[in-house]
């Protein structure tokens, strides 16, 4: 009886030793290098993730031989999980990350330059958005395949603008009339704003200022990176509008949770957002309509949006799979996957051909009204966030200077040089 | 304790007198039994605490760059030049130094006011257990919506009574005192059983030997329910302290460390340093500090506890 039970128990230990063991270089042992099997991590869910299903079967069946596996990883954390990944020697072949993350990206070794690749004939590089190519472009060096390309534009609720006997924006409006709009569409007895504002201070909070600050004719840093641009009249002239109508208007509704917001306009509560076309599905309640964002004349910014592009990104797992993964992303971001993606998801297309199709703006407005503004919209985005791996630390500094004069507890001018001289230091490497 | 000291003499005799070999079996199988645990939990838990130890002393920021090198205590002597740490560490004792008396007080004046026969108790026992069964971002959603300066009910009651708007999340004084508020609400219920358990447990001759003696409700209570509970309040401390050191979850899901700063802890600064901005490196630093400040505060409690705590024979 003992000596059974002793057997036994050892026999259990050798079992889960040998199953820990196996889960831990499981993976690393599937694929071999020569294998013609690639594996994706992907974030998709929904629509999209049927779409990209649809895709990766139709993929398999009409090439022969290869094998692409997808793994779900939550977007968020999925740079994490590769740099983990790398650091174990196991990485996946291909992974969409964030196009904020590029600059760090492009420093994790393995990462495959991709700027011979995209130039190859037939991949048209040129027809991906500008602000798709310069996020997936880090120093002169090609490290991804756009993914997903966005921008901000306003949408704005048609019923609130009749009913306040206000013409609805054109395509010319000026961000005076902005302001002016929202303080009439601004009614405390019904608890009605004209505008809401995302204050948790985070990358959210800062990109819908960049915007602004573009506009405005500023620019973030300088052209080669090296110093704060921001504390300029466009900077002054950016905030200052963003402070009317916080501090003195009381126009816009503060939101530091960056989710109320989309509710509070699906309730009829908001007059005018600034968003993106993701926010679109959310508003099913309301009659809404889409404008381009408005410009500041006498300025040399327009109507510039800003766009937070994703990317595909490829790990060195030997030549043959990296063969194979480059192979499966231009055919993924070819014009007719790129299209069937688009149509299935009411994503913005990511190439500019596919955008000009005939029939392509209406279509996509069947599933999703007035979301061709925004396909449109993706020839205002003329610029990028500055491509540096310390983007991060200065979107924080970013952050806290738009807050702090939203919240009125700092004035627009001491603000904005209070935040140049923190990013100046960031920026010389003592942040 | 003296049962137990007993057993502790005779179990030895008793494996002299079978013999030695059952007994190195006995032990063989003993470490059997122990190993797979003692794998999982060295490959899964000591080997990344011990690595993160490593970490903290080297400029670590992309976990496979080729850059990496030992910088010694650099990381640990920027964290004391660190404004945004020292804010940290103050709003996390801050937080605790609510937090904790906060549920303590709660759960202890439900589970007392829970502790009789009534009809339908089970449900006013559920109930107050169910603040913990719920999961966090549902707490946080509603206490965002309750608070909301706009719309939120909080405002409103305020408004009934006279009393000014709040601006609650969207104000740098006011932001931690509504996380404080609602996490007190979602460990109560803990609070609750734990306090339920510990009361029910008190020999009731006490409780009628009190009475006999002429005192009132409130001295029995002070004189002998709580020097009784006095563990289960050890424990509480304790265990409320830890979570309240490492809070994350309601800051992330509610306020993301504003605004401006306000809400920003130890463990969310920790996070931010990490997965925002990759400074793998300096993130460890500040969680083998935070580490240390566990430590002690749990060693103060557990020597303050010993003079204070109760435990009967």
């Amino acid at each position: 009886m003992g000596t059974y039970r002793l057997r036994a128990a050892v026999a259990c230990v050798l079992a889960v030793v040998a199953a820990v063991g196996l889960a831990a270089c499981g993976s690393g042992n599937a694929p071999s290098g020569g294998s013609k099997s690639i594996e994706i991590w992907e974030g998709y869910t929904g629509a999209e993730a049927n779409a990209f299903k649809h895709l990766v079967t139709e993929y398999d069946k009409t090439h022969k031989g290869v094998t692409v596996s997808s793994l779900y990883v939550n977007n968020d954390y999925t740079l994490q999980k590769v740099q983990t990944a790398v650091a174990g020697g196991n990485p996946p072949d291909i992974a969409y990350l964030y196009g904020s993350w590029a600059p760090n990206v492009a420093k994790i070794s393995g990462v495959v330059t991709l700027t011979k690749v995209v130039q190859k004939p037939g991949v048209n590089w040129t027809d991906f958005w500008v602000g798709e190519r310069d996020v997936a472009t880090v120093n002169g060096r090609v490290i991804g395949i756009p993914a997903l390309v966005d921008n901000l534009a306003v949408v704005y609720n048609k019923t609130l603008f009749a009913k306040a006997h206000l013409a609805p924006a054109g395509p010319n409006w000026t961000w005076a009339q902005f302001m002016a709009d929202a303080k009439k569409l601004t009614d405390p007895a019904i608890k009605q704003y004209g505008t809401a504002y995302v204050t948790p201070g985070s990358e959210d909070t800062v990109w819908h200022w960049e915007a602004l600050l573009w506009a405005a004719g500023g620019n973030i840093l300088n052209s080669n990176n090296t110093k704060a641009a921001f504390d300029s009249p466009a900077g002054l002239l950016s905030l200052n509008t963003l402070r009317t109508m916080a501090v003195t208007d009381h126009s816009m509704y503060l939101d530091p949770t960056d989710s109320a917001y989309a509710n509070l306009f699906n309730s009829g509560k908001i007059g005018m957002l600034v968003t993106g076309p993701w926010d679109l599905s959310a508003f099913p309640n309301v009659h809404y309509g889409v404008q381009i964002m408005p410009s500041f004349p006498g300025t040399s910014g327009g109507h510039q949006t800003i766009s937070g592009p994703d990317n595909w990104v490829i790990f060195n797992n030997g030549a043959t799979r990296v063969k194979t993964a480059e192979a499966f992303l231009l055919w993924l971001t070819a014009p007719a996957q790129v299209k069937y993606f688009s149509l299935h998801t009411g994503d913005l297309p990511i190439r500019a051909s596919v955008a000009d199709t005939p029939g392509f703006d209406a279509a996509m407005n069947k599933a999703l009204p007035e979301v061709s503004t925004f396909i449109a919209n993706l020839g205002n985005v003329r610029q990028a966030r500055p491509q540096i791996a310390t983007y991060p630390q200065i979107s924080q500094v970013l952050g806290t200077m738009v807050v702090s004069v939203l919240l009125n507890k700092s004035q627009p001018g001491p603000a904005l040089a209070a935040a140049a001289a923190k990013v100046n230091q960031i920026l010389a490497g003592s942040g | 304790m003296t049962a137990a000291a007993a057993l502790g003499r005779r179990t030895p005799g008793r494996a002299e007198s079978a013999g030695r070999r059952p007994r190195r079996a006995e032990s063989v199988t003993g470490w059997a039994f122990v190993t797979p645990a003692a794998v999982i939990i060295g490959a899964f838990g000591a080997a990344p605490i011990v690595w993160s130890l490593v970490i903290s002393f080297t400029n670590e920021n992309e976990l496979s760059s080729t850059s990496t090198r030992f910088t010694g205590l650099r990381n640990y002597r920027a964290m004391i030049h660190d404004p945004i740490v020292t804010q940290a560490i103050e709003h996390t004792l801050v937080y605790t130094a609510l937090f904790v008396p906060g549920v303590m007080l709660v759960g202890l004046f439900l589970a007392v006011a829970m502790n009789r026969k009534l009809r339908f108790m089970w449900v006013y026992r559920t109930a107050a257990y169910a603040t913990m069964a719920i999961s966090t971002i549902s707490e946080a959603l509603v206490f965002i919506w309750l608070f909301d300066p706009s719309y939120g009910i909080v405002n409103y009651f305020f408004s009934l009574i006279g009393i000014p708007q709040q601006q609650f999340l969207n104000s740098p004084s006011e932001a931690l005192y509504v996380i404080v508020t609602m996490t007190i609400w979602g460990w109560s219920g803990f609070a609750v059983v734990i306090y339920l358990a510990a009361l029910q447990g008190i020999p009731q001759d006490l409780i009628e030997a009190a009475a006999i003696d002429g005192a009132g409700r409130w001295t029995t209570f002070r004189r002998i329910t709580l020097p009784l509970l006095s563990p289960a309040s050890l424990f509480l401390a304790v265990w409320l302290t830890i979570n309240a050191l490492q809070l994350f979850d309601e800051v992330y899901l509610s306020t993301m460390g504003g605004p401006l700063n306000a809400t920003t802890v130890l463990v969310y600064y920790l996070w931010e340093q990490a997965f925002q901005f990759f400074k793998y490196g300096y993130a460890s630093a500040i969680a083998y500090m935070l580490f240390i400040v566990i430590l002690v505060v749990t060693a103060i409690q557990f020597r303050a506890g010993r003079r204070f705590t109760y435990y009967r024979s």
